[in-house]
């Protein structure tokens, strides 16, 4: 089964690299810092609230597919946060890392306006520590999903220069997180008991959307972006409540290449 | 333009409604908040709820009335401390903490209402001075042979490189006392870790539950324990774990354990018990909190939070403690060079 199954990851792999062999393919790097407010009931009852650092690295690969418009895009995103209770005597050390690749297609609407639509596939995995707690300090987080993924692209010029303003949003539509049960310390799950720690989720329990709004400003063969990310993450399995909302300012470039 | 500002329109939207998020507790920092934030905290995560409300009779819900009543919002924060303090108490359990900067609350009557059974200079006076330290254990064989282990607190680290060279250093002595009186708990590897030098083969040892949801009733169905021999050097003689009243928590367990392993006695007063592992949480006003949240069994599913008894029960002889004989290792050492 595992074999058949690489195999058709394989054969996958390279019917995508082949349809995209020379295809404009736009890349972009980007870093954030903002603010975020978490809350995770298995360690406080209370919302804390501190700066969030983010990493964005995001790929756009247009495939000869649909007759050239769909496009293969991957999304690789990191934070780090160090959030403080109300009282401000306690702290939460959060940090995540997360990969969303997927199809989206792309349709001129007007003359300057594109809009997408398609799914992403996404894994993301992190945990946040809270200093005060003993024998529950940390909360693992740990989830599969599939997203629906919509967004617009706006082409104007400003100030003589070329620029673009886009909206992208993706929605996890079905999914499966980790969660220990409501009040299961990790000592029981290290001993052997990890039944119910798979949680099936979607809107209805972890209703969470990520949000960009970018603006590119062409400057000679790369583009300055700057950008504002809200990223709201939110579940309720378990009888445990988390939630982590996070609002930041990204700067970055793009660069639009292709490679034969 | 116009087509921008509906765009932008729509990215606000979606944002407002997405910050609609799942909320924690929304208690404002009074101290009718900050006690109420502590009863529901209780009242939702503690374990023993319904076991204490029978075996002791607590009744959670009509001391939430009885505390509420009490408040008043020109209490300074130490009265509040202290009201929460005596709300707690009620508990009756020792993993129950609540910490604030000036002061850590807490109820002890769990051993305070009891003998000591233990006089830390006899003790020492049994070890000499030329005893060995390996890292939280000091050792001596005494001079009938016996070897004699003390481990006051499990917050001190033991390694199994450690274990391995008191078992072997003691290899030759035809019994073994470890002294874990007054030993209060710690860390429950470091117990598991000693426990396992005791016995061959893999024992069913307890019982452990959670909680999975904020009912009172609401627990995991019990998930077995056992204990794993060690892959070091394993104790193979007879052997005396001594207790009193102030063994607790880590120490409670450790005894769970051992009294399952065939050439181990336990001798001594009741344990402190102790049987729920401890969670924390906080208040609104920065306050923290620890409570029991996952109770632990035995092996016959009996709960060890009020103690576990001893095998043969013996006390602590103030006569002959005043002639420097603490009466517990003697007895201890009479029963282990009895053939």
């Amino acid at each position: 089964m595992n074999k058949r199954l690489l195999t058709l990851f394989c054969w996958l792999g390279f019917l995508t690299q082949a349809v995209m062999a020379g295809t404009p393919i736009e890349r972009s790097l980007m870093v954030g810092v903002g603010h975020s407010s978490q809350l995770d009931t298995y360690l406080s009852p209370l919302e804390y609230k501190g700066t969030h650092l983010n990493l964005l690295r995001e790929t756009m690969r247009q495939t000869r597919w649909a007759d050239n418009r769909l496009y293969f895009h991957q999304l690789l995103d990191g934070a780090i946060s160090m959030t403080k209770s109300p009282a401000e005597n306690a702290n939460d050390l959060g940090g995540r890392i997360g990969y969303d690749a997927g199809w989206l297609y792309h349709w001129q609407a007007m003359s300057h306006l594109c809009l997408q639509g398609g799914g992403l596939a996404g894994v993301d995995f992190g945990g946040l520590y809270n200093n005060r707690n003993g024998n529950n300090p940390v909360q693992v987080r740990g989830n599969l999903d599939l997203s629906a993924s919509v967004g617009a692209v706006w082409d104007f010029r400003l100030l003589k220069k070329t620029c673009t303003l886009q909206y992208k949003a993706d929605l996890p539509i079905i999914g499966g997180m980790f969660s220990p049960q409501y009040g299961q310390s990790y000592y029981e799950i290290y001993q052997g008991d990890n039944s119910h720690n798979v949680c099936f989720t979607y809107p209805g329990n972890a209703l969470s959307l990520r949000q960009r709004v970018m603006l590119d400003i062409a400057l000679g063969k790369a583009s300055l972006r700057i950008g504002y990310l809200n990223d709201v993450r939110q579940s309720h399995v378990n009888e445990i409540k988390a939630h982590d909302i996070c609002h930041s300012f990204l700067i970055g470039y793009v660069k639009r290449f292709s490679i034969l | 333009m116009t087509r921008l500002k509906t765009f932008l329109a729509l990215v606000l939207t979606t944002i407002v409604i997405c910050t609609a998020c799942q909320q924690g507790m929304e208690y404002d920092d009074s101290p009718k908040a900050n006690i109420q934030a502590l009863w529901d905290i209780i009242d939702k995560h503690y374990c023993y709820l319904s076991y204490k409300q029978e075996t002791i009779g607590l009744d959670w819900e009509h001391i939430r009335g009885e505390y509420l009543q009490k408040v008043n919002t020109k209490m300074t924060h130490e009265q509040l401390f202290e009201l929460m303090c005596n709300m707690l108490s009620r508990l009756q359990d020792g993993h129950v903490n609540l910490y604030a900067a000036h002061d850590l609350g807490h109820y002890w009557n769990w051993k305070e209402d009891y003998p000591a059974n233990y006089d830390e200079d006899l003790q020492d006076d049994y070890l000499g001075d030329d005893y060995r330290i390996a890292a939280g254990i000091r050792y001596r064989i005494l001079p009938d042979n016996i070897g004699y282990v003390v481990y006051r607190s499990f917050s001190n680290g033991i390694g199994d490189g450690n274990l391995d060279e008191v078992m072997y250093y003691l290899r030759a002595c035809h019994g073994l006392i470890v002294d874990v009186r007054d030993n209060g708990g710690g860390v429950l590897t470091y117990a598991e870790r000693l426990a396992q030098r005791f016995t061959n083969e893999k024992r069913l040892v307890g019982y452990i539950c959670h909680k999975t949801g904020t009912g009172h009733d609401d627990f995991s169905s019990p998930e077995a324990e056992y204990l794993e021999p060690s892959k070091g050097v394993r104790w193979q003689k007879k052997a005396v774990f001594l207790t009193n009243r102030s063994c607790y928590s880590a120490t409670n367990t450790l005894i769970r354990d051992v009294k399952e392993c065939p050439l181990v006695t336990v001798m001594g007063d009741r344990t402190g018990g102790g049987g729920g592992l401890p969670f924390n949480s906080e208040l609104p006003n920065g306050w923290s909190i620890r409570f029991s949240a996952c109770p632990m069994f035995d092996a016959q599913m009996n709960q060890i939070e009020f103690g576990i008894d001893p095998d043969i029960p013996c006390a602590m002889d103030s006569s002959e403690a005043s002639q420097g004989r603490d009466s517990m290792i003697e007895k201890a050492r009479t029963f282990l060079n009895t053939k």
